[in-house]
């Protein structure tokens, strides 16, 4: 559907994006997830033709898009500031898509329709300045897919909205990409919103793609502690290797357990490298009467209940912090002698 | 109050209060532009000279009325021509270029020339010694001539007209611009649909400041035109300082005065003036 091959955009001397390779399928949600300046917006832009790339193609449809005008190339594009037209109405803002795509006849019915999908019926005639910020991304995705493009991008359009709308209108968005199955493109830094909506992440840093895959498999199997870091949170811990027992990571008085399989063979065993290893949140247990592997004494740091469930910060003797997500209201308090444990297969080692 | 944070003496901070300084600017105002227009206004009437209103029936006939529809004509053949270069102009530093800066110096520095001196520039360089003739072996009409008025005038007020159209397209979104691109608009549809509709009060603006600025010049005609060429300005000034017929020069200017503000009410009515200046 939407393949990009090594695509390289240089703004002067500064390298925005390197020989970036992906492709999309039909009716997929993929993301571009990264921190800002990693490229992804560059990247989307010029999908869109409003850059145009040092090197690279892109195909569309199978077809090469790559020197095509952004009129031509049948793109819907939701923008980080909404960008509709102040100077038109929300209707005519549906409308111009609509009749640059020789729609003309089905302006009315395509606009009504529209509205209705992004709940937004009966705001035909109102200023785009008078709406809401939500309300103005809603109209903005109306318009986006209204004359049904092949591709729709999104670049950051929930940036600006509080915590609230930005859930809902999350998952509005899911809720209409999987009602009318368009191809779509999202662009992110915040990787919660990039696990919960898409079924494929790209994840890039400073312009090149750091891995590519599903977001369990980017959770679960991170390639890099660039992507473990940015994907999820974890506990992170650091030692070496030993040599005479390879399933034994060792730092100082701490012994860690883990998964001999799971060592990368990038981290020599031998010299004393130094790995990294990662631990979700999620598999770890705060309990004094079980027996992991993985068992350490810790203080309790510091607990966040954040609703659903709580979030628990301790420290061990060492000052490594670990994270533990815990059930709602744990009966511990801040100071509080405990001990954490969990299993090697649950040990991410980088 | 007004002087909170300054040390003035005590006996000053209570007798000098912000009600004092409004009617001292005020007072300045009313001295010095209320008080010679009502005296301008009164000279016009000519009441006590046997015929009043005299002067108002001389200056709507003959010579004087067609100078009038002149200058008029002049202001909107100025504005329009103006707005065309300046549009293009700003079009091109907006969009075109990164050196905005440079050009924007570029702009305001004829600003620092007295108009005279550029006038007679024109002058000189249309001039049948000057280059342009040595060059094209005629002035093409341009000196001492309609062309040659409006020519100056566009050449003098274009930084007036520049900066206000130069705000507001510089105040776009780009993202308008690249919306209009991805919804399937071409890039003159763009302009068309997009960036002329979002800049137009700077646009309205800058034909309203021209508009007003040529219409009443004195300078450009009396420089670049020849007597056939006169404006209102000249006109009045000649009533004045060689006729000696204050009662005509004032009913010109009064005369003058009302169309231009009648025709800004006009103007007013299709465009609200208000808004546009809000937005710049």
């Amino acid at each position: 559907m939407l393949e990009i091959t090594n695509l390289t955009k240089y703004y002067g001397d500064h390298l925005a994006v390197e020989d970036l390779s992906f492709s999309i399928e039909e009716g997929d949600f993929a993301t571009l997830l990264g921190p800002s300046g990693c490229g992804k917006s560059t990247t989307l832009r010029t999908i869109a033709g409003l850059i145009e790339p040092t090197e690279g193609t892109i195909t569309l449809r199978g077809e090469d898009v790559t020197n095509l005008p952004p009129d031509q190339r049948n793109i819907g594009m939701v923008f980080q500031s909404s960008a509709l037209f102040p100077h038109m109405t929300v209707k005519e803002n549906l409308a111009y898509g609509l009749k640059m795509h020789g729609l003309d006849d089905e302006v009315d019915t395509r606009v009504s329709e529209y509205l209705d999908l992004v709940e937004m019926s009966g705001y035909e005639d109102h200023k785009t300045t008078e709406l809401s910020g939500g309300q103005q991304r809603r109209v903005s995705i109306a318009r986006a897919l209204a004359y049904e493009p092949d591709i729709l991008l999104l670049d950051e359009p929930l940036t600006g909205l509080d915590r609230v709308l930005r859930e809902q209108i999350r998952n509005e968005i899911k809720q209409i990409q999987r009602e009318i199955n368009v191809t779509t493109l999202f662009v992110t830094h915040d990787q919660q919103e990039a696990l919960s909506l898409s079924n494929q992440i790209i994840v890039l840093n400073n312009g090149q793609k750091e891995q590519e895959g599903t977001p369990e498999s980017l959770y679960e199997h991170p390639k890099n502690r660039f992507v473990a870091e940015f994907v999820g949170k974890s506990s992170r811990f650091t030692g070496q290797p030993d040599d005479t027992k390879p399933s034994v990571i060792q730092n100082g008085s701490l012994t860690f357990a883990v998964d001999p399989e799971s060592i990368p063979d990038t981290s020599p065993n031998t010299d004393g490298a130094d790995v990294t290893l990662y631990v979700r949140p999620e598999d770890v247990v705060i309990d004094t009467s079980s027996t992991f592997q993985n068992e350490f004494d810790a203080t309790v740091s510091h607990i966040a209940d954040v609703g659903s469930h709580s979030e628990i910060e301790l420290e061990l003797e060492d000052g490594t912090p670990v994270l533990v997500e815990a059930e709602r209201f744990p009966d511990l308090s801040v100071g509080e002698q405990t001990t954490v444990g969990f299993d090697p297969e649950d040990v991410i080692v980088l | 109050m007004i002087f909170r944070n300054l040390p003035v003496p005590t006996s000053v901070r209570e007798r000098v209060t912000p009600r004092h300084l409004v009617a001292f600017g005020l007072g300045w105002l009313a001295l010095f532009f209320v008080l010679p227009i009502l005296v301008l206004v009164w000279q016009s009437l000519g009441i006590g000279t046997g015929e009043p209103l005299s002067a108002y029936q001389q200056a709507l006939s003959g010579l004087y009325l067609w100078t009038i529809v002149r200058s008029f004509y002049y202001g909107i053949a100025t504005t329009i021509v103006t707005l065309a270069l300046a549009y293009a102009f700003s079009y091109f530093v907006v969009f075109w270029t990164s050196m905005k800066n440079l050009f924007l110096i570029l702009v305001v520095l004829p600003l620092w020339i007295a108009y005279i001196i550029r006038y007679l520039g024109i002058q000189l360089f249309f001039s049948p010694t000057g280059p342009f003739v040595d060059l094209f072996g005629t002035d093409f009409g341009f000196l001492f001539s309609t062309r040659g008025v409006i020519l100056g005038m566009t050449i003098a007020y274009l930084p007036f007209a520049i900066l206000p159209i130069y705000n507001s397209m510089n105040a776009i979104d780009r993202d308008h611009i690249h919306a209009s691109r991805v919804l399937g608009a071409g890039s003159l549809r763009t302009v068309y649909s997009v960036v002329f509709p979002l800049s137009l009060s700077g646009i309205v603006a800058a034909g309203l400041i021209v508009f007003i600025l040529s219409s009443g010049s004195f300078l450009a005609p009396a420089v670049l035109g020849s007597s056939e060429n006169f404006m209102i300005a000249n006109m009045i000034e000649r009533s004045y300082t060689e006729l000696f017929n204050i009662e005509l020069a004032a009913a010109l200017s009064v005369i003058y005065t009302i169309i231009l503000l009648a025709l800004i009410a006009v103007f007013n009515s299709y465009v609200n003036l208000g808004e546009v200046f809000e937005n710049i």
